[in-house]
């Protein structure tokens, strides 16, 4: 925690923009390991939630010219209403089926957005104002990383609370979980709306941040590395999906000059963690951890024989 | 309310239909507060449909299910689990990702008990089931009779519960176990006064266990009575014995 509040000090503009790039997808990947993860829904339409809420916020401030707060809360409410319908209407799908439909939504928000050019400005994408006036990378680093510590608390106090208890339930044995008088229909819609609410308001930053907003944001790739994320970092810890996105940004910008060899590379350490440590990284720094205790073990052990 | 007793459990001519299959055909029963009701049948004779329409999870296509004297029969299964039945599958349904204890907390912290209250209540309970050496395990490393055993003492930490339906609560068990089973259906009935409906295939434990059996056959009852009235049955006889 300390490092990330002091480490803009020591790296260069590009790297603080890096980072705080990594710190949103921190957070969408903590979002989806909520949903994805806990829960079991296999939504493909988690990135989607970001895009409508960077759209909804950037025309807020650009054609109605609201104030950056009421773009914002726009953004946050546009996704919540939209995810309030999405989820009643998976609330009887799961697996391959919820996956089906939520990417088919991903595709009809992303059309859409292409196509209504007059208003979204389409392809070209569309010009989102900077929050802070400058385009330093600076202020935006602590302002993600402030959103990145906020989603990690409000996570970690949803899934310590009996709600937590009720998601787990749910991904193990939903009739089980109704059947001990768990309102499954009402959690599950809450998984599915917090999530995405909190997507909203992140993509709504994003978009203040980064400036240019475009369909791209949606598409499906930025959905499958959300996933890749958490799936390296370690899906349903509360640290894996953090600790995923922020060291796979940083991997991928340190192998910047391979090009798309990094996809490669990136693909390999994938098959290798689901082969080897499907828990992904934490899984392997719990392993890593028994296999420290062990030689302490035996080392101890061994001098203990010796005397 | 007719008679002294009180009726927990009322079903009123209940038809389930699956496509063009009648697997509940105008079943009528009534269970009394405090009983242990055996509910016995062939296979394939209506015992789980039934139980799946009392608890929920399917829909009556005809007739109606009170419960304590309220209607219940299109209630959601967690509406009906709030009000008081909760039930145990044949092939145990437990959270296997959880360990025992966390499994033990949901239908408590379902029903509003504080977190503190539940453990206590799980860890008193998991002590009479002797799991309590395995309460922070997972419960997929349970084994088949132990996850038995934990989706059974699970249903007791609901302080609401009522009827206790139970799904062939023996079925491939251990002796050993079979005998906390009985131990806790006992002790629950007389302490609580907690009302059970037993479905089973172990002829010897439910006329141990049950003053009076309902024999559900193709979908309907054709008997009911202590298990020496129904054992002498011409009908039970014909239909378990396959009727010429």
């Amino acid at each position: 925690m300390s490092i990330s509040l002091l480490l803009p000090h020591f790296i260069t503009d590009y790297w603080i923009y890096v980072f705080t790039v990594a710190f949103y997808y921190a957070i969408m990947a903590a979002g989806w390991n909520l949903l994805g993860g806990y829960t079991g829904q296999f939504s493909l339409c988690h990135s989607t939630f970001a895009l409508i809420g960077a759209y909804a916020s950037a025309l807020t401030v650009v054609k109605l010219g609201l104030p950056f707060w009421m773009g914002i809360l726009s953004g946050t409410i546009v996704t919540l209403v939209l995810s309030l319908g999405l989820g009643i209407i998976c609330l009887r799908v799961r697996g391959i089926y919820l996956a089906l439909i939520t990417w088919a939504f991903a595709e009809v928000v992303r059309t859409f957005i292409r196509v209504a050019y007059e208003f979204t400005g389409g392809d070209r994408g569309l010009n989102s104002p900077y929050l802070f006036k400058s385009v330093k990378p600076l202020p935006y680093y602590y302002l993600f990383l402030s959103l990145t510590v906020l989603a990690i608390i409000l996570i970690a106090l949803v899934m310590r609370s009996r709600i937590g208890f009720y998601l787990r339930a749910i991904r193990n044995d939903e009739v089980a979980a109704r059947a001990m008088g768990v309102n499954t229909v009402r959690w599950k819609i809450f998984a599915f709306m917090l999530p995405s609410g909190l997507a909203g308001i992140t993509g709504a930053f994003y978009g203040h941040y980064i400036g240019l907003i475009s369909p791209v944001l949606g598409e499906f790739n930025e959905m499958a590395m959300i996933i890749i994320f958490v799936v390296i970092g370690g899906m349903r810890t509360q640290a894996g999906p953090i600790v995923g996105a922020i060291s796979v940004r940083y991997l991928m910008e340190l192998l910047r000059e391979w090009a798309e060899i990094r996809i490669v590379i990136l693909s390999a350490i994938v098959i290798l963690i689901m082969r080897f440590f499907n828990g992904g990284l934490m899984e392997f720094l719990k392993r890593a951890k028994g296999w420290v205790r062990k030689r302490e073990a035996v080392s101890a052990y061994a001098s203990m024989r010796e005397k | 309310m007719e008679g002294q007793e009180k009726q927990v459990l009322r079903l009123e001519n209940v038809v389930r239909d699956f496509g063009g299959l009648r697997a509940v055909n105008h079943v009528s029963l009534q269970v009394e507060e405090g009983e242990i009701r055996g509910l016995i049948g062939p296979n394939g004779s209506g015992k789980t449909t039934l139980i799946n329409l009392i608890t929920g999870i399917y829909k009556v296509t005809e007739g109606d299910i009170y419960f304590d004297g309220k209607r219940i029969s299109g209630l959601q299964p967690d509406v009906i689990a709030s009000l008081g039945i909760m039930r145990t599958f044949q092939v145990p349904r437990v959270f296997r990702d959880m360990t025992v204890l966390e499994n033990m907390m949901v239908p408590a912290l379902s029903q509003g008990q504080t977190r503190q209250e539940a453990k206590t209540r799980a860890e008193e309970l998991l002590e009479f089931a002797l799991l309590t050496r395995l309460k922070n395990e997972p419960a997929k490393s349970l084994s088949g009779g132990q996850n038995m055993l934990l989706q059974i003492v699970r249903v007791f930490m609901n302080k609401k519960l009522m009827l206790y339906v139970m799904d062939e609560p023996f079925a491939g068990v251990h002796e050993s176990i079979k005998g906390i089973i009985l131990k806790a259906i006992k002790a629950m009935n007389q302490e609580k006064g907690i009302t059970f409906l037993i479905v089973s295939h172990e002829m010897t434990t439910i006329s141990n266990l049950c003053p009076k059996v309902s024999v559900l056959y193709r979908g309907g009852v054709i008997s009911q009575g202590t298990m020496e009235e129904i054992a002498n049955d011409p009908l039970v006889i014909d239909a378990y014995l396959g009727g010429q």
